[in-house]
């Protein structure tokens, strides 16, 4: 009997078009134009500023300004200035005269901390050109003082050693992109899974299993299997975009540092949290439109205050508490942790046994109500 | 058998049933009757096993619902008024996941196909049949068990002529392989059709139990039931007709009734004289038009 309740609901979604699309195809495609579009903002080391360079002074200093823009991969210079967000012009007499100044025009609606970071990229690159040709001057006269400005010649990097806070794990484009959507993708189940229960409850289909001896734990139970498995499905295949199509797009692969023991943890718990709010839904709207509009309002709630439309590690600290609020946070900081922090099962216990708590109380609550709505006949 | 004892059920402070007592023979089609909201679906519900009554005794069989639910599930059936199986699913696909999920027997399951006539659908998505099609395969699924007893909710609700006279003719046949049918609808003429006993139901509580032939006939009525064989041309004479082939008249008007079917080559089956209709005796009990 089990065993053809599973098979009957196997059939039911892989027979509903539009839930496989919403289940398999949509997160897919959000993978891999997310991952694609946000690259670079998630890069931390991909900052290229296109810049045009007007060379007026023609000299040793101003060449070689020119030539260490030209190899400094933070710029890229381009043919024309209109392409260019920056327009740089080394006047005449600047190598001679120390009180003149580049000109930079700034075209396009540059951001003050960019054009900030701008101008101290191409600070050093000037006075490395400077430090070039004083060395060269004294070459001859003072192997001192030549070694002593090349000395000089150091940059930001090895000025500064830079540590990140070990509690700030910043992914990039597809870390991030993967598990946000694979979040929200399983949490489409309840569109399908809603919207066959409420039908089925409507349609007294419920009713007359329950009068062919099938308990309400059996018909919640035998639903449940079939879309934790869809939901197994849609994050092997998420898992298989982010590490085989998306660097296809020349972004990042998806890396899995961590235990596929606990992924395959996170995943199983908060399929059951996706399924436990389905059947919440399921037993509660009053028709399949109902269900269909509830799960997705929830859904895009969910996932909007849960981190999946924009990375939590971005918002405000206000906000970022309130990312607590939503079960996709709970899963999407366990994805993060394994694909991040390398984390085995015991690393995210916590959430995992929050999800699961939250997914078997919500079926344990729909199971109550379905059982007083076929006692009331509604 | 299936006996009724006092039974009482509240939903609130409104009572659905109303210390009711029946009595139902073994092999007989029982017609259930009742306005809206008179507590013939909470009847079923309880003798389904949806619903538990508050107080009263119910022996299916002379099994205690109570106690042996499970049992009396497995030796009954219910045929809802809603189409309850699948849309997606194929006619086959549909009888084979109820029958696996009553553990049927093959034998059954093929019998309620064939009684059905739904062998040359077996392959077609449900959502694409007919009305009449969907309430056989209705039907059917709740015959896959082998019942001794199916409770027929409103069955032939939303179909045409032909397809409602096909599942009454067959709703009969059961009746001689000695299943026990509990039958609810709206539309009198079918339960005058296939009954053998009515009881009516007002506000959860009994106002007449007996067989179909005490309650529509031996009443003072000059109503008169023509009835003849089947012809098109019937329709076209404006005569009030009890069904397809049953012409219901006045003793003053039976001469121009018969003289009307002579003229249209209309051959007459059989006069019914002092009759009265259901439809008419129920208005009478009940008070009520709402049927």
């Amino acid at each position: 009997m089990f065993r053809a309740m599973i098979q009957k609901e196997f059939l039911l979604v892989f027979r509903d078009k539009h839930a496989l699309l919403a289940l398999f195809v949509m997160p897919a495609i959000f993978i891999l134009i997310m991952s694609v579009a946000m690259k670079d903002q998630f890069s931390t080391n991909s900052i290229e500023f296109k810049v045009f360079v007007k060379d007026s002074d023609n000299t040793n200093v101003s060449k070689k300004i020119l030539k260490n823009i030209e190899e400094d991969k933070k710029f890229q210079i381009v043919s024309n200035t209109q392409d260019a967000e920056f327009f740089i012009k080394i006047p005449q007499k600047f190598e001679e005269e120390i009180e003149s100044k580049i000109s930079l025009s700034v075209q396009g609606a540059i951001k003050n901390n960019q054009i900030t970071a701008f101008k101290a990229i191409l600070l050093e690159d000037i006075l490395h050109a400077k430090l070039d040709t004083m060395a060269e001057h004294f070459k001859n006269q003072s192997a001192q003082a030549e070694k002593a400005l090349q000395n000089l010649k150091i940059s930001s990097d090895a000025i500064f050693s830079t540590k990140y806070n070990s509690s700030i794990h910043i992914p990039n484009a597809t870390q991030q992109s993967v598990p946000a959507w694979i979040v929200f993708g399983m949490f489409f189940v309840i569109i399908p899974m809603s919207t066959i229960y409420v039908n089925e409850r409507k349609q007294n289909t419920l009713a007359r299993l329950h009068s062919m001896n099938v308990s309400i734990v059996s018909m919640s139970i035998s639903k449940a299997i079939p879309y934790m498995v869809i939901n197994q499905i849609q994050v092997v295949i998420m898992l298989g975009v982010g590490k085989y199509i998306v660097p296809l797009f020349d972004t990042p692969a998806l890396l899995i540092n961590g235990s596929l023991i606990a992924l395959g943890a996170i995943s199983i718990a908060l399929s059951s949290t996706a399924i436990g709010i389905s059947s919440l839904i399921a037993v509660s709207a009053k028709s399949s439109e109902q269900a269909t509009t509830i799960g997705g309002i929830l859904n895009i709630l969910l996932g909007a205050i849960g981190g999946v439309m924009v990375p939590k590690f971005i918002m405000p600290e206000a906000m970022q508490k309130l990312t607590e609020l939503s079960p996709m946070s709970w899963g999407l900081d366990g994805f993060l942790d394994i694909f991040l922090l390398s984390a085995d099962l015991s690393m995210i216990l916590s959430k995992v046994t929050l999800l699961l708590s939250f997914g078997v109380g919500s079926l344990i609550i729909s199971m109550l109500i379905l059982d007083y709505r076929i006692k009331k006949g509604i | 058998m299936i006996d009724i004892q006092n039974i009482t059920k509240s939903y609130g402070s409104k009572k659905a049933l109303d210390n009711l007592s029946l009595t139902i023979q073994e092999g007989s089609i029982f017609g259930l009757l009742g306005v809206n909201g008179a507590g013939k679906t909470t009847l079923l519900s309880i003798l389904n096993g949806l619903v538990k009554q508050d107080s009263g005794e119910i022996r299916i069989s002379g099994l205690d619902t109570q106690t042996s639910m499970q049992e009396i599930n497995k030796i009954s059936s219910i045929i809802p008024q809603h189409l309850a199986f699948y849309d997606e699913l194929s006619v086959g696909e549909n009888l084979d996941f109820f029958a696996k999920v009553q553990d049927a027997k093959q034998d059954d399951y093929t019998k309620a196909i064939e009684v059905n006539s739904l062998k040359s659908l077996l392959t077609q998505r449900a959502s694409t049949l007919s009305g009449g099609q969907k309430r056989r395969l209705n039907i059917a699924i709740g015959l896959v068990n082998n019942p001794k007893i199916i409770y027929f909710d409103e069955p032939t609700v939303g179909i045409d002529p032909k397809s409602r006279n096909e599942i009454l003719d067959s709703i009969k046949e059961y009746r001689e392989s000695g299943i026990t049918v509990v039958y609810t609808s709206h539309y009198m003429n079918e339960i005058e059709k296939i009954c053998d006993e009515v009881a009516i139901l007002s506000h959860g509580k009994l106002l007449v139990q007996d067989s179909l032939e005490n309650l529509i006939s031996n009443r003072n009525s000059d109503t008169i039931n023509v009835e003849v064989f089947h012809s098109s041309k019937l329709i076209m004479l404006g005569l009030t007709l009890l069904s397809e082939t049953i012409i219901q008249t006045k003793e003053s008007q039976l001469v121009a009734v018969l003289k009307q079917c002579k003229e249209h080559n209309i051959a007459i089956k059989q006069i019914q004289y002092g009759a009265t209709d259901l439809e008419k005796y129920f208005l009478d009990i009940t008070g009520d038009c709402d049927v």
